[in-house]
Protein backbone atom coordinates (compact mmCIF):
# COMPACT_ATOMS: atom_id res chain seq x y z
CA UNK A 1 0.00 0.00 0.00
CA UNK A 2 2.20 2.70 -1.53
CA UNK A 3 0.95 6.74 -0.74
CA UNK A 4 -0.53 7.50 -3.62
CA UNK A 5 0.92 10.72 -5.41
CA UNK A 6 -1.40 12.80 -8.18
CA UNK A 7 -0.41 10.98 -11.74
CA UNK A 8 1.46 14.75 -12.83
CA UNK A 9 3.55 14.75 -9.42
CA UNK A 10 4.62 11.48 -10.59
CA UNK A 11 5.63 12.45 -14.00
CA UNK A 12 7.20 15.36 -12.67
CA UNK A 13 9.26 13.76 -10.41
CA UNK A 14 10.53 11.23 -12.85
CA UNK A 15 11.20 13.91 -15.09
CA UNK A 16 12.79 15.55 -12.54
CA UNK A 17 15.06 13.42 -11.11
CA UNK A 18 16.56 12.55 -15.16
CA UNK A 19 16.60 16.43 -15.79
CA UNK A 20 18.88 16.94 -12.29
CA UNK A 21 20.90 14.34 -13.71
CA UNK A 22 21.39 15.58 -16.87
CA UNK A 23 22.27 19.10 -15.59
CA UNK A 24 19.01 20.71 -17.52
CA UNK A 25 16.86 23.20 -15.20
CA UNK A 26 14.23 23.62 -17.18
CA UNK A 27 11.63 21.03 -15.49
CA UNK A 28 12.52 23.42 -12.40
CA UNK A 29 9.62 25.82 -13.67
CA UNK A 30 7.36 22.99 -13.82
CA UNK A 31 8.05 22.05 -10.42
CA UNK A 32 8.13 25.02 -8.70
CA UNK A 33 4.47 25.68 -10.21
CA UNK A 34 3.14 22.52 -8.25
CA UNK A 35 5.31 23.42 -5.50
CA UNK A 36 5.83 27.05 -4.94
CA UNK A 37 8.74 27.32 -3.07
CA UNK A 38 9.27 24.42 -1.71
CA UNK A 39 10.23 23.06 -4.72
CA UNK A 40 13.69 25.12 -4.52
CA UNK A 41 13.92 24.41 -1.00
CA UNK A 42 13.57 20.50 -1.80
CA UNK A 43 16.04 20.28 -4.21
CA UNK A 44 18.10 22.07 -1.64
CA UNK A 45 17.33 19.92 0.65
CA UNK A 46 18.83 16.35 -1.85
CA UNK A 47 21.49 18.77 -2.82
CA UNK A 48 23.04 18.96 0.60
CA UNK A 49 22.11 15.23 1.49
CA UNK A 50 20.04 15.91 4.09
CA UNK A 51 17.75 12.91 3.62
CA UNK A 52 18.37 9.85 5.52
CA UNK A 53 16.68 6.52 4.77
CA UNK A 54 16.30 4.75 8.19
CA UNK A 55 16.06 1.04 7.97
CA UNK A 56 15.13 -1.78 10.22
CA UNK A 57 16.40 -5.70 10.33
CA UNK A 58 12.39 -6.30 10.12
CA UNK A 59 11.89 -4.40 6.43
CA UNK A 60 10.31 -1.56 8.30
CA UNK A 61 11.65 1.97 7.64
CA UNK A 62 11.04 5.92 7.99
CA UNK A 63 12.87 8.93 6.80
CA UNK A 64 14.58 11.26 8.66
CA UNK A 65 15.09 15.10 6.79
CA UNK A 66 17.65 17.47 8.48
CA UNK A 67 15.48 20.79 7.76
CA UNK A 68 17.17 24.51 7.28
CA UNK A 69 17.03 25.17 10.66
CA UNK A 70 18.69 22.16 12.06
CA UNK A 71 16.10 20.82 13.18
CA UNK A 72 15.23 17.26 12.01
CA UNK A 73 11.92 16.10 10.97
CA UNK A 74 10.47 12.24 10.35
CA UNK A 75 8.42 11.49 7.42
CA UNK A 76 6.56 8.18 6.66
CA UNK A 77 7.17 6.77 2.94
CA UNK A 78 4.25 4.47 3.06
CA UNK A 79 1.19 7.48 3.68
CA UNK A 80 2.03 11.37 3.27
CA UNK A 81 3.03 12.32 6.84
CA UNK A 82 6.12 14.47 8.04
CA UNK A 83 6.43 15.64 11.74
CA UNK A 84 7.15 19.47 10.67
CA UNK A 85 4.93 22.38 11.29
CA UNK A 86 4.27 23.55 7.59
CA UNK A 87 3.41 19.74 7.59
CA UNK A 88 0.42 20.59 10.06
CA UNK A 89 -0.66 23.85 8.76
CA UNK A 90 -0.21 24.08 4.96
CA UNK A 91 -1.32 20.80 4.57
CA UNK A 92 -3.44 19.17 7.35
CA UNK A 93 -5.19 22.84 7.74
CA UNK A 94 -5.62 24.86 4.87
CA UNK A 95 -4.82 22.02 2.45
CA UNK A 96 -3.47 23.84 -0.03
CA UNK A 97 -0.50 22.10 -0.12
CA UNK A 98 0.53 19.00 -1.78
CA UNK A 99 3.21 18.16 0.19
CA UNK A 100 5.66 19.77 2.47
CA UNK A 101 9.13 20.53 1.51
CA UNK A 102 10.41 17.51 3.19
CA UNK A 103 8.03 15.15 2.03
CA UNK A 104 8.86 16.61 -1.58
CA UNK A 105 12.55 15.95 -0.97
CA UNK A 106 11.98 12.32 0.33
CA UNK A 107 10.06 11.82 -2.80
CA UNK A 108 12.79 13.56 -5.11
CA UNK A 109 15.36 11.17 -3.16
CA UNK A 110 13.55 8.25 -3.67
CA UNK A 111 13.42 8.79 -7.52
CA UNK A 112 16.79 9.82 -7.70
CA UNK A 113 17.84 7.05 -5.78
CA UNK A 114 20.47 9.51 -3.63
CA UNK A 115 19.97 9.94 0.44
CA UNK A 116 22.20 9.21 2.76
CA UNK A 117 21.49 5.56 4.79
CA UNK A 118 21.23 4.20 8.14
CA UNK A 119 20.86 0.99 10.06
CA UNK A 120 19.39 0.80 13.29
CA UNK A 121 18.15 -2.14 15.02
CA UNK A 122 14.54 -2.43 15.06
CA UNK A 123 14.23 -2.09 18.87
CA UNK A 124 15.75 1.83 17.67
CA UNK A 125 13.52 2.38 14.89
CA UNK A 126 10.92 2.03 17.81
CA UNK A 127 12.14 4.71 19.50
CA UNK A 128 12.77 6.92 17.21
CA UNK A 129 8.92 6.66 15.52
CA UNK A 130 7.79 7.36 19.01
CA UNK A 131 10.08 9.92 19.69
CA UNK A 132 7.63 12.33 17.24
CA UNK A 133 4.93 11.80 19.70
CA UNK A 134 4.94 14.72 21.61
CA UNK A 135 6.04 14.47 25.21
CA UNK A 136 3.88 14.34 27.71
CA UNK A 137 3.82 17.93 29.41
CA UNK B 1 -10.18 -3.08 2.65
CA UNK B 2 -13.46 -2.24 0.99
CA UNK B 3 -12.97 -5.50 -0.83
CA UNK B 4 -13.15 -7.48 2.32
CA UNK B 5 -16.25 -5.49 3.56
CA UNK B 6 -18.02 -5.51 0.08
CA UNK B 7 -17.52 -9.18 0.04
CA UNK B 8 -18.98 -9.32 3.55
CA UNK B 9 -22.26 -7.17 2.21
CA UNK B 10 -22.52 -9.26 -0.81
CA UNK B 11 -21.79 -12.58 0.59
CA UNK B 12 -25.37 -13.14 0.59
CA UNK B 13 -26.10 -11.91 -2.48
CA UNK B 14 -23.87 -14.92 -3.93
CA UNK B 15 -22.07 -12.15 -5.47
CA UNK B 16 -18.94 -13.56 -4.65
CA UNK B 17 -18.28 -16.53 -6.78
CA UNK B 18 -14.99 -17.82 -5.25
CA UNK B 19 -12.93 -17.89 -7.90
CA UNK B 20 -10.84 -14.86 -6.82
CA UNK B 21 -8.19 -16.64 -4.88
CA UNK B 22 -5.86 -13.91 -3.93
CA UNK B 23 -8.03 -11.44 -2.00
CA UNK B 24 -6.58 -7.53 -2.55
CA UNK B 25 -7.53 -5.92 0.41
CA UNK B 26 -7.85 -2.46 -1.52
CA UNK B 27 -7.51 0.70 -0.26
CA UNK B 28 -7.90 1.43 3.60
CA UNK B 29 -11.57 1.88 5.02
CA UNK B 30 -13.07 4.02 7.64
CA UNK B 31 -16.52 2.70 8.70
CA UNK B 32 -18.27 5.73 10.61
CA UNK B 33 -21.73 5.91 12.32
CA UNK B 34 -23.39 7.43 15.85
CA UNK B 35 -23.41 5.04 18.36
CA UNK B 36 -25.53 2.07 18.08
CA UNK B 37 -24.87 1.73 14.34
CA UNK B 38 -23.40 -1.37 13.82
CA UNK B 39 -19.61 -0.42 13.73
CA UNK B 40 -18.40 -3.09 15.70
CA UNK B 41 -20.35 -5.91 14.87
CA UNK B 42 -19.64 -4.89 10.66
CA UNK B 43 -15.70 -4.56 11.99
CA UNK B 44 -16.02 -7.84 13.39
CA UNK B 45 -17.48 -9.65 10.25
CA UNK B 46 -15.17 -8.07 8.42
CA UNK B 47 -12.53 -9.42 11.00
CA UNK B 48 -13.97 -13.30 10.50
CA UNK B 49 -14.05 -12.81 6.33
CA UNK B 50 -10.66 -12.26 6.76
CA UNK B 51 -9.60 -14.83 9.04
CA UNK B 52 -11.58 -17.69 6.85
CA UNK B 53 -9.80 -16.75 3.69
CA UNK B 54 -6.43 -18.62 5.06
CA UNK B 55 -4.38 -15.47 4.80
CA UNK B 56 -2.60 -14.81 7.61
CA UNK B 57 -4.29 -14.12 11.31
CA UNK B 58 -6.27 -10.58 11.90
CA UNK B 59 -5.22 -7.81 14.42
CA UNK B 60 -8.40 -6.37 16.22
CA UNK B 61 -7.21 -3.58 18.51
CA UNK B 62 -9.97 -1.98 20.71
CA UNK B 63 -9.84 0.12 23.57
CA UNK B 64 -11.92 -2.42 25.81
CA UNK B 65 -12.59 -6.03 25.61
CA UNK B 66 -15.78 -6.78 23.45
CA UNK B 67 -18.33 -7.62 26.55
CA UNK B 68 -19.78 -10.58 24.38
CA UNK B 69 -19.22 -11.55 20.37
CA UNK B 70 -21.36 -9.30 18.27
CA UNK B 71 -23.72 -11.26 16.24
CA UNK B 72 -22.31 -13.22 13.26
CA UNK B 73 -23.46 -14.23 10.12
CA UNK B 74 -23.93 -17.62 9.67
CA UNK B 75 -20.93 -20.31 9.23
CA UNK B 76 -18.57 -17.38 9.61
CA UNK B 77 -18.90 -17.97 13.34
CA UNK B 78 -16.84 -21.25 13.38
CA UNK B 79 -14.16 -21.65 16.22
CA UNK B 80 -11.08 -22.03 13.79
CA UNK B 81 -11.80 -18.61 12.66
CA UNK B 82 -12.29 -16.70 15.64
CA UNK B 83 -8.64 -18.34 16.65
CA UNK B 84 -7.32 -16.69 14.00
CA UNK B 85 -8.46 -13.31 15.59
CA UNK B 86 -5.95 -11.61 17.72
CA UNK B 87 -7.22 -8.96 19.78
CA UNK B 88 -5.46 -6.68 21.79
CA UNK B 89 -6.88 -4.09 24.18
CA UNK B 90 -4.54 -0.77 24.33
CA UNK B 91 -5.93 1.36 27.20
CA UNK B 92 -4.52 4.75 26.24
CA UNK B 93 -3.35 6.42 23.06
CA UNK B 94 -0.39 6.17 23.80
CA UNK B 95 0.36 2.64 24.40
CA UNK B 96 -1.48 2.46 20.97
CA UNK B 97 1.06 4.79 19.59
CA UNK B 98 3.51 2.20 21.26
CA UNK B 99 1.45 -0.55 19.89
CA UNK B 100 1.76 0.49 16.16
CA UNK B 101 5.31 1.63 16.12
CA UNK B 102 6.57 -1.29 17.57
CA UNK B 103 4.51 -3.60 15.18
CA UNK B 104 7.82 -4.36 13.22
CA UNK B 105 9.30 -6.01 16.60
CA UNK B 106 6.16 -8.28 17.29
CA UNK B 107 7.73 -12.36 16.46
CA UNK B 108 5.30 -14.26 14.58
CA UNK B 109 3.37 -14.07 11.35
CA UNK B 110 2.12 -10.73 9.89
CA UNK B 111 -1.24 -10.06 9.72
CA UNK B 112 -3.63 -9.67 6.71
CA UNK B 113 -5.91 -7.26 8.26
CA UNK B 114 -5.70 -4.67 11.05
CA UNK B 115 -8.41 -3.40 12.32
CA UNK B 116 -8.68 -0.79 15.11
CA UNK B 117 -12.18 0.44 16.60
CA UNK B 118 -13.32 3.54 18.24
CA UNK B 119 -10.89 5.43 17.04
CA UNK B 120 -12.38 8.59 17.97
CA UNK B 121 -11.41 7.53 22.15
CA UNK B 122 -7.82 7.58 21.06
CA UNK B 123 -8.29 10.53 19.26
CA UNK B 124 -10.12 12.37 22.19
CA UNK B 125 -7.00 11.91 23.88
CA UNK B 126 -4.92 14.40 21.53
CA UNK B 127 -6.94 17.33 20.46
CA UNK B 128 -4.07 18.39 18.37
CA UNK B 129 -4.39 17.44 14.57
CA UNK B 130 -0.67 16.76 14.13
CA UNK B 131 -0.90 14.01 16.99
CA UNK B 132 -4.16 12.87 15.06
CA UNK B 133 -2.68 13.02 11.97
CA UNK B 134 0.49 10.95 13.36
CA UNK B 135 -1.62 8.26 14.97
CA UNK B 136 -3.72 7.86 11.86
CA UNK B 137 -0.13 7.78 9.30
CA UNK B 138 1.30 4.94 11.56
CA UNK B 139 -2.04 3.00 11.39
CA UNK B 140 -1.47 3.32 7.80
CA UNK B 141 2.21 2.62 8.27
CA UNK B 142 1.75 -0.53 10.04
CA UNK B 143 -0.56 -1.99 7.95
CA UNK B 144 2.36 -1.13 4.58
CA UNK B 145 4.65 -2.77 7.04
CA UNK B 146 3.07 -5.90 7.38
CA UNK B 147 2.06 -6.09 3.32
CA UNK B 148 5.59 -6.22 3.00
CA UNK B 149 6.25 -8.52 5.99
CA UNK B 150 3.60 -10.92 3.79
CA UNK B 151 5.07 -10.54 0.57
CA UNK B 152 4.88 -9.88 -3.13
CA UNK B 153 1.00 -10.30 -4.26
CA UNK B 154 -0.56 -9.92 -0.79
CA UNK B 155 -1.39 -6.97 1.41
CA UNK B 156 -2.45 -6.58 4.71
CA UNK B 157 -5.84 -4.58 4.97
CA UNK B 158 -6.96 -1.34 7.21
CA UNK B 159 -10.44 -1.42 8.17
CA UNK B 160 -11.21 1.39 11.61
CA UNK B 161 -14.29 2.79 13.05
CA UNK B 162 -14.95 6.08 14.26
CA UNK B 163 -17.94 6.88 15.76
CA UNK B 164 -19.35 10.60 15.08
CA UNK B 165 -21.65 12.87 16.98
CA UNK B 166 -25.26 13.74 16.01
CA UNK B 167 -24.40 17.15 15.20
CA UNK B 168 -20.46 17.83 14.03
CA UNK B 169 -18.95 21.31 15.24
CA UNK B 170 -15.57 22.83 13.22
CA UNK B 171 -13.12 20.77 15.03
CA UNK B 172 -15.09 17.35 13.46
CA UNK B 173 -14.70 18.72 10.39
CA UNK B 174 -11.45 19.05 10.38
CA UNK B 175 -11.11 15.98 11.59
CA UNK B 176 -13.02 14.63 8.75
CA UNK B 177 -10.87 16.40 6.19
CA UNK B 178 -8.12 15.19 7.96
CA UNK B 179 -9.76 11.39 7.59
CA UNK B 180 -10.72 11.66 4.17
CA UNK B 181 -7.33 12.77 3.35
CA UNK B 182 -5.74 9.27 4.63
CA UNK B 183 -8.83 6.96 4.07
CA UNK B 184 -10.05 7.14 0.54
CA UNK B 185 -12.75 4.76 1.35
CA UNK B 186 -15.59 5.54 3.55
CA UNK B 187 -18.17 2.86 4.90
CA UNK B 188 -21.25 5.26 6.68
CA UNK B 189 -23.91 3.59 8.89
CA UNK B 190 -27.37 4.82 10.01
CA UNK B 191 -30.01 3.28 11.58
CA UNK B 192 -32.67 3.25 8.56
CA UNK B 193 -34.62 0.70 7.05
CA UNK B 194 -36.60 0.98 3.38
CA UNK B 195 -40.07 0.74 4.90
CA UNK B 196 -42.28 1.58 7.56
CA UNK B 197 -42.46 -0.69 10.45
CA UNK B 198 -38.89 -2.38 9.30
CA UNK B 199 -35.75 -2.08 11.11
CA UNK B 200 -31.71 -2.11 10.30
CA UNK B 201 -28.82 -0.42 8.90
CA UNK B 202 -28.33 1.23 6.26
CA UNK B 203 -24.58 1.15 5.24
CA UNK B 204 -23.26 3.48 2.20
CA UNK B 205 -19.95 2.49 1.06
CA UNK B 206 -17.60 4.93 -0.86
CA UNK B 207 -14.85 3.02 -2.15
CA UNK B 208 -13.17 6.42 -3.07
CA UNK B 209 -12.82 6.61 -6.78
CA UNK B 210 -12.04 3.11 -7.20
CA UNK B 211 -16.03 2.07 -7.63
CA UNK B 212 -19.46 3.51 -7.43
CA UNK B 213 -21.20 3.97 -3.59
CA UNK B 214 -23.07 1.42 -3.37
CA UNK B 215 -26.02 1.34 -0.72
CA UNK B 216 -26.86 -2.13 1.37
CA UNK B 217 -29.36 -2.70 4.27
CA UNK B 218 -28.35 -4.95 6.93
CA UNK B 219 -30.83 -6.80 9.26
CA UNK B 220 -30.59 -8.91 12.00
CA UNK B 221 -33.44 -11.81 12.39
CA UNK B 222 -34.35 -12.76 15.98
CA UNK B 223 -31.68 -15.37 16.48
CA UNK B 224 -29.13 -12.74 15.98
CA UNK B 225 -28.19 -13.89 12.24
CA UNK B 226 -27.14 -10.73 10.18
CA UNK B 227 -28.61 -10.33 6.95
CA UNK B 228 -27.17 -8.23 4.00
CA UNK B 229 -29.14 -7.14 0.83
CA UNK B 230 -28.69 -4.44 -1.62
CA UNK B 231 -30.69 -1.11 -1.00
CA UNK B 232 -33.76 -1.22 -2.77
CA UNK B 233 -33.05 2.42 -5.31
CA UNK B 234 -35.25 5.18 -4.64
CA UNK B 235 -36.97 5.00 -8.30
CA UNK B 236 -40.74 3.78 -8.13
CA UNK B 237 -39.97 2.47 -4.65
CA UNK B 238 -43.15 2.91 -3.33
CA UNK B 239 -41.61 3.09 0.67
CA UNK B 240 -39.19 5.73 0.05
CA UNK B 241 -41.20 8.10 1.59
CA UNK B 242 -39.10 8.13 4.77
CA UNK B 243 -37.47 11.62 4.32
CA UNK B 244 -34.08 10.84 5.51
CA UNK B 245 -32.49 9.35 2.94
CA UNK B 246 -29.11 11.61 2.84
CA UNK B 247 -29.04 12.54 6.51
CA UNK B 248 -25.57 10.31 6.99
CA UNK B 249 -23.45 12.04 4.03
CA UNK B 250 -21.31 14.21 5.16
Amino acid sequence: MAAVLPAVVEQLLSEMAAAVQENARSTGLRLKFLFGSSATQALDLVDRQSITLISSPSGRHAYQVLGSSGKTYTCLASCHYCSCPAFAFSVLRKSDSILCKHLLAVYLSQVMRTCQQLSVSDKQLTDILLMEKKQEA
Amino acid sequence: MAETLRRVLTRDGAAWSGEENTPVAGPPLLLLGAPGSGKTTLLFAAALEAAGEGQGPVLFLTRRPLQSLPRGTGTTRDPMRLQKIRFQYPPSTRELFRLLCSAHEAPGPAPSLLLLDGLEEYLAEDPEPQEAAYLIALLLDTAAHFSHRLGPGRDCGLMVALQTKEEADSGDVLLLALLQRYFPAQCWLQPDAPGPGEHGLRACLEPGGLGPRTEWWVTFRSDGEMMIAPWPTQAGDPSSGKGSSSGGQP
